[in-house]
């Protein structure tokens, strides 16, 4: 199970990640963005299904990132919970569960690329994400 | 990790890191600022960001940070770098999320002693008139037409459907409008997360607040600026929302591959960047502008809201509750411009993230108002501080490509800030000064409390003193929305 830390930016936030693989990484990485700022109504789930493509595993993983931002902004919708049918360094598919935003804690504007890459460990992966806020 | 060591003190504002630190800087990268801003700036990263620039292919001059810098993606906020047209580059991550990002002021003839037993009144209106919070519907609702109409037109949209009056556009940067920009290069989802919120103010740092003049320091100027001691003033702080978020996030995805199909070398992949002149560079040109016109008819709806505002709850009370436009200037934008560069006149696009534009008197881009005087230039303060309107000047114009701050800048994180004080504490002690704060978020506004913040005094000291930019006047806040 993967894990994240805050880590301390200026303007901006910030966070490490741990994970086992690359599901793991993903959905880590989307769990600890949006504790970030969001507080999520898990009584009325709903579901949606997501194809990704990208170059590499960095804008993979940044443009997962940004997709669960739009949910949040133009749907209200937080999605937390996840199944991922393919997840390569440069597919992702995958099934979404998560529900409407109870209330905001802060803002995200974005998931960027600054200083990203994401490093294969004897653990699994580890990387940085600096978010804009 | 560069350190105060490797830089040269040039003046007693000015720092200079040489090209030679690094091979693979091509300009030398230089801070302004006094010493305890220069201190400062070793405390994050915003150092390394600002050398990463300075490695960008077509820059001239230096990379410069002014003296709020501190650490951002990519630029540091507070960085200003211009890049040949001919073989530079365009950066999304030099520009940001939010696309123009800026400040709106609005000057009032009312005394603060006469408007003050309203204040909450109108607080409390401008609130309901003005939506702020993420996400969330804009005081306007577009149809696509209109959107696309105010993609190409910005405040000159604005203007047509009686949300602007004529004086408004000529005391905006730009007009507020920018050349070439094209609704055509702005793709649905960018659209669809732009269209609802027009006229809307966000979250973040983003705030709408009533200002009292608490010093004049040229009158003359201020005079012209429509501003006067004790006199109430608006400033509303905010950019292009979702769409501009998505355009710039979508451009620098696009421009991943862009460094290896074009043989650009970067330090950082925040700063992906195309040369100016090529067809991804065009087209986020053509984007990045219309995401910008966005923003400067968002700023102008909401200026139009709180012109209502006044008029709810001041007619009758006093006798002109007219507001009119001191200036509204972009701090997060690209833009064409022709500079000095040593003996050469230069087609540049100057990348400003964090910065504001700062031309000097006589520019032939000022209206007919200003061109004696320059430029204004808005610096807002934090909440519970003073905030500055400056003027342009020609040491700008010939040192930092007319640039200079654009506001305190931030010294804490928000983490840093939250362990000082809960939000209700912030409030209780910013109404102790006088402050009236609305907010949407408690945690926000413990996140954007004073002390998080550069002494707005030293920056503005520091440009002053670096003469990038003139003091004309300086305002108090007395009544805060948080976005």
């Amino acid at each position: 199970m993967g894990r994240w830390q805050e880590i301390e930016h200026t303007a901006d936030l910030a966070l490490h990640l741990w994970a086992a693989d690359l599901p793991d990484l993903f959905a880590t990485a989307a769990q600890g963005m949006l504790a970030l700022f969001v507080e999520v109504d898990d009584k009325q789930l709903e579901t949606r299904t997501l194809t990704l493509t990208a170059l590499d595993v960095e804008t993979l993983l940044i443009d997962w990132l940004n997709e669960l931002l739009y949910f949040v902004e133009v749907q209200g919708i937080a999605f937390t919970m996840f199944e991922f049918t393919e997840l390569t360094p440069t597919v992702l598919t995958a099934t979404l569960r998560g529900g409407p935003v109870r209330a905001y804690s802060g803002y995200v504007k974005a998931a960027t690329f600054h200083d990203l890459a994401v490093l294969a460990t004897p653990a699994g992966y580890e990387t940085e994400i600096v978010f804009d806020t | 990790m560069v350190q105060k060591s490797d830089f040269e003190q040039i003046n007693d504002y000015v720092w200079e890191l040489p090209a030679a630190y690094d091979g693979r800087m091509r300009v030398p990268a230089r801070i302004y600022g006094n010493e305890e801003v220069f201190e400062a700036a070793f405390r994050d990263s915003s150092m390394t960001q600002l050398m990463n620039v300075a490695m960008l292919p077509g820059i001239v001059k230096y990379a410069m940070a002014m003296p709020d810098v501190h650490q951002g993606y990519g630029f540091p906020i507070g960085g200003v770098a211009a890049f040949r047209w001919d073989e530079g580059i365009i950066s999304p991550g030099g520009v940001g999320y939010d696309i123009n990002c800026g400040v709106r002021m609005l000057a009032s003839q009312i005394d603060y002693a006469a408007l003050e037993p309203y204040l909450k009144d109108l607080i409390a209106s401008i609130d309901r008139n003005c939506p702020s919070g993420v996400g969330g519907k804009g005081a306007v609702q577009l149809s696509d037409k209109e959107l696309d109409d105010v993609l190409d037109r910005g405040t000159e949209w604005a203007l047509s459907k009686g949300y602007a009056q004529r004086d408004d556009l000529e005391r905006t940067e730009s007009r507020g409008r920018i050349a070439g920009a094209q609704a055509g290069a702005v793709d649905a989802r960018a659209k669809e997360r732009g269209r609802p919120q027009m006229g809307s103010l966000g979250a973040g740092n983003h705030f709408l607040e009533i200002d009292v003049v608490d010093e004049v320091y040229d009158v003359e100027v201020a005079d012209a600026m429509g501003l006067s001691q004790d006199r109430v003033v608006v400033q509303i702080h905010c950019g292009s929302r979702g769409l501009g978020h998505e355009v710039c996030g979508q451009y620098i995805r696009v421009l991943q591959d862009a460094p290896r199909r074009y043989g650009i070398d970067i330090p950082d992949r925040e700063l992906v960047a195309a040369p100016v002149d090529s067809r991804e560079g065009r087209d986020y040109l053509a984007a990045m502008s219309a995401a910008a016109n966005y923003a400067f008819t968002n700023r102008q709806i909401l200026a139009h809201f709180v012109r209502r505002s006044f008029e709810q709850v001041m007619a009758g009370k006093v006798k002109n509750w007219h507001l009119t436009q001191v200036y509204d200037v972009t701090h997060n934008i690209a833009k064409i411009e022709e500079h000095q560069v040593g003996s050469q006149r230069m087609r540049v696009i100057v990348h400003r993230k964090g910065a504001t534009r700062a031309f000097p008197p006589r520019h032939p881009e000022l209206p007919t108002v200003y061109r004696e005087i320059g430029q204004p230039v808005l610096v807002p303060g934090s909440m519970g501080t003073a905030s500055y309107v400056l003027v342009g000047t020609e040491t700008a114009m010939a040192e930092t490509f007319g640039s200079t701050c654009h506001g305190a800048g931030r010294t804490m994180s928000r983490n840093a800030a939250l362990k000082q004080a809960r939000g209700e504490q912030v409030r209780a002690d910013l109404s102790q000064q006088g402050i009236m704060v609305r907010t949407g978020s408690l945690k926000g506004l413990a996140e954007e409390a004073p002390y998080a913040y550069k002494d707005v005094d030293i920056v503005v000291d520091s440009v002053s003193g670096a003469g990038l930019a003139r003091k004309v006047a300086r305002v108090r806040p007395v009544a805060v929305i948080k976005g």
